[in-house]
């Protein structure tokens, strides 16, 4: 995106949503690759929940997840580095690499570099965080119920037993972590399970019926995953913590980032976050590890309105909206919940500035969405200045640099209660939307692909 | 919430990382092949049938309602094509029965059929396995890729061990059959020679057993189907399509592509077991993604006409006491037209 097409980018570009996630960090970094020669897409944070779609001029459509999105740039895959930030699932690994091969990328796998210190997330994990959110009944977190948390929570628990990609090449040591991992979360389960049938006796024999079934099924078997996990250990290029510095001293890379800063850990509104740092922070640590600090153009993604999967705070939310705004790869999701739209939130979007310290320059995708709404609707697209409390008086957020979760609870809380001062978007969106969060637009997406972008300042 | 599907991940994957390193996926094969002269290739012991007493179908706590459903396939020569048609489909094989609940807690054996007057691997039975392990039996099954010829194979070896050795609590507990598929594309022998049972499986039954006779033992225990590829050399062969039809009647499936196999036993299985009419099945498989629904359509169409309630043991009719026609001669042709 900067200066002309073509030729080797001249600097590490990370890529930030803003909002809630899926606000098109795939199509950015499709572009970006698109445009510009990178050495690799870095995760530096996330799972296999990320779920960055692209869909190439020619029709083809990825779902990305563990790949990075710059695999069907046009001059060629970018190869994926997955970082030890990253949370590598080597079952959604081969999955996709198999849809990638039916699009024609030759030879995914040799694609794919991943850190060994990198967690792994099996299974187990996947069945406890599913049981977790099952226990929560219409409590629902919206997680996507593929177990990251759960890894991430496991992993700071347990440092020492959590399974890592680099364990998948030592059978032996894996066998006993993911043993102890099995027990471990059997014993949180069953704790679980107890007090979920103290406190509602009338339906403990449909529960009891219900995970009798649902743990038969779900009991994975380690010896399979042993070896699967040691065919990917094989296949798959595991590296040592000095590969970065040589990726980074090869070529200027892009950093992914999966989901969105508004569900980062700390700065999102707890409960309703991911267990993960969603922020620039992942890749700007990398990058001072390997001896580069700051050294990165930092991009934030936001679309001309404001969604969110799943539960929590979505001031601006509007179903109205919502039956002009159809999406067409985020449905409603089993374990998340629906897709929910909402007008463009500023206030929302201006604390995830704040929370990820700034950004260098915007992406705005959905650029059409304005026209539709104006042509359904009768009335021009709004956006929310600010909020109002409960009591109808002015309700102000803002970041904390220090994390108090307790704090971020009783921000939640308000903004549960809140109601967004809606005012029409003035002038042409895109670049009201740019005036408005003080940056630079460096790309307008009008459409789902990269040739529906527009590159209007060529910073 | 029934969306685990651990297992189809674990396999996929493994499948997949395997795969993209070269290897076949029938790696005792490609060892033996690679490393032995072709007179000492042997049967790899954990599918050798000799001394086995019996392969069990138990229920348990993870599968309390088991039901046997085995595949046995010719392994000679232009049947090769088939079990690496099924080891590639075997993750939809399990999808299919699962998730479509036709059954709830299939546990499937694969076995290998050669000719036991000249082969080194006659007779190769895995166990009934309820997972992933499956896997390793198809990569443990010799494809030996011989045959003599002279258009026989010795099938009723094979059902001979399945008729005798074989115990299923689905029978046992619940009087019902297991299912029992054999694709093939030539004859059995007229009779289980006791010569061949003594160095193959390690039996001595004395004299020679007649092909209708142990048929009729094994129907007492599964329900058989005989499945015939329309593309084989022999297809068109009346002694042995006369054969089959005789022995067999509309339990011969006449499958037009043989990489539709999986798919058809899904289809035979559900059929079966009164969970689809061939319409749903035919849906299922469209909305599996599977594009074999002509192929099986076809070979199924015969079975699905001719089809009521099917499965009860006639062994065990007597056992409902309240009778009501359970007609075990009438279950698709057989012996009884001898």
């Amino acid at each position: 995106m900067n200066r002309a097409p073509g030729g080797w980018a001249d600097e590490h570009a990370i890529v930030v949503d803003l909002g809630f996630g899926d606000a098109g960090k795939g199509v950015t970094v499709d572009l970006l690759c698109a445009r510009r020669r990178y050495g690799a897409v870095v995760r530096a944070n996330g799972g296999a929940q990320a779920a960055h779609n692209v869909v190439a001029p020619d029709g083809r459509h990825h779902t990305f997840a563990q790949f990075g999105a710059g695999t069907l740039a046009p001059d060629g895959p970018v190869p994926t580095y997955l970082s030890r930030f990253a949370v590598v699932d080597p079952f959604a690994l081969a999955a996709e690499a198999r849809h990638l091969s039916a699009l024609g990328v030759p030879d995914p796998f040799a694609l794919v570099t991943v850190d060994r210190r990198a967690l792994i997330s099996t299974p187990w994990h996947q069945a406890a965080n599913r049981a977790r959110e099952l226990a929560r009944g219409a409590d629902r977190h919206g997680s996507c119920g593929m177990g990251v948390g759960e890894t991430m929570a496991y992993a700071l628990a347990h440092p020492e037993d959590a399974p890592t990609a680099g364990d998948c090449a030592h059978p032996a040591r894996l066998r006993r972590k993911l043993r102890r991992l099995a027990e471990h979360l059997a014993e949180a389960a069953g704790a679980r399970d107890a007090s979920a049938w103290q406190e509602n006796p009338g339906q403990a024999g449909a529960e009891e019926e219900g995970s009798r079934k649902q743990g038969a099924e779900e009991a994975p078997n380690l010896e399979e995953c042993v070896a699967a996990y040691a065919a990917f250990a094989q296949r798959v290029r595991l590296v040592d913590e000095d590969h970065l510095a040589h990726l980074l001293a090869a070529a200027p890379v892009v950093f992914e980032g999966a989901q969105g800063v508004l569900l980062d850990e700390w700065h999102g509104f707890h409960p309703y976050t991911t267990w993960s740092t969603t922020t620039t922070a992942n890749p700007l640590a990398l990058l001072a590890e390997s001896g580069r600090p700051g050294q990165a153009r930092r991009i934030g993604v936001v679309r001309t309105y404001t969604t969110r999967h799943g539960a929590g705070p979505l001031v601006t939310e509007d179903p109205v909206l919502g039956a002009v705004l159809p999406e067409r790869h985020n449905g409603n999701h089993p374990w998340q919940g629906p897709f929910r739209v909402g007008h463009l939130d500023l206030v929302a979007h201006r604390y995830a500035l704040a929370a990820t310290g700034g950004v260098d320059s915007l992406v705005v995708t959905h650029a059409d969405a304005p026209g539709r709404v104006r042509a359904a609707t009768g009335t021009g697209p709004l956006w929310c200045t600010a909020y109002t409390g409960a009591a109808g008086t002015p309700l102000a957020i803002a970041p904390r640099a220090v994390p108090d979760l307790a704090r971020q609870e009783r921000v939640t809380a308000a903004l549960m209660a809140a109601r967004p001062v809606l005012e029409a978007m003035p002038g042409e969106p895109v670049a009201a939307i740019g005036d408005a969060l003080g940056l630079p637009v460096e790309a307008v997406f009008s459409g789902p692909m990269r040739e529906d972008a527009r590159v209007p300042s060529q910073v | 919430m029934g969306s685990s599907n651990w297992s189809t991940d674990a396999y996929h994957a493994r499948q997949a990382y395997n795969a993209s390193v070269g290897s076949s996926g029938f790696g005792y094969t490609d060892n033996v092949a690679s490393s032995l002269p072709r007179d000492q290739w042997k049967v790899h012991p954990s599918l050798d049938p000799h001394g086995v007493t019996v392969r069990e179908s138990r229920d348990s706590d993870a599968h309390p309602n088991s039901l046997a459903i085995s595949v046995l396939f010719d392994v000679t020569g232009s049947m090769g094509r088939v079990p690496r048609g099924l080891q590639a489909k075997l993750p939809d094989l399990f999808g299919l029965l699962l998730r479509k609940g036709y059954v709830a807690d299939p546990q499937i054996l694969f076995g290998g059929i050669g000719d036991a007057t000249c082969d080194r691997a006659p007779l190769q039975v895995g166990q009934f396995e309820s997972g992933n392990e499956l896997e390793d039996d198809l990569d443990r099954i010799l494809l030996e890729g011989g045959g003599g010829g002279q258009a026989t194979e010795s099938y009723e070896l094979a059902m001979y061990f399945m008729a005798r050795h074989t115990a299923m609590d689905c029978l046992d507990k619940r009087g019902r059959r297991g299912y029992l598929f054999i694709i093939g594309d030539e004859m059995a022998y007229g009779a289980v020679k006791a010569r061949e049972v003594r160095d193959v499986i390690g039996d001595d039954i004395g004299e020679n057993i007649p092909f209708p006779v142990i048929l009729a033992e094994l129907r007492r225990r599964f329900e058989v189907f005989f499945v015939m590829p329309t593309g084989s050399h022999y297809f068109h062969d009346d002694r042995v399509r006369g054969f089959w039809d005789t022995h067999m009647g509309q339990n011969v499936i006449y499958l037009d592509d043989l990489d539709a196999v999986c798919e058809t036993i899904a289809v035979t299985v559900g059929l079966g077991e009164e969970a689809i009419d061939l319409q749903e099945g035919l849906e299922d498989l469209a909305e599996a993604g599977s594009d074999a629904g002509d192929a099986v359509g076809k070979a199924l169409a015969p079975i699905a006409a001719s089809r009521g309630s099917v499965v009860v043991a006639p062994a065990l009719d007597r056992l409902a006491a309240d009778g009501g026609g359970a007609d075990g001669t009438g279950t698709g042709g057989g012996v009884n037209r001898l």
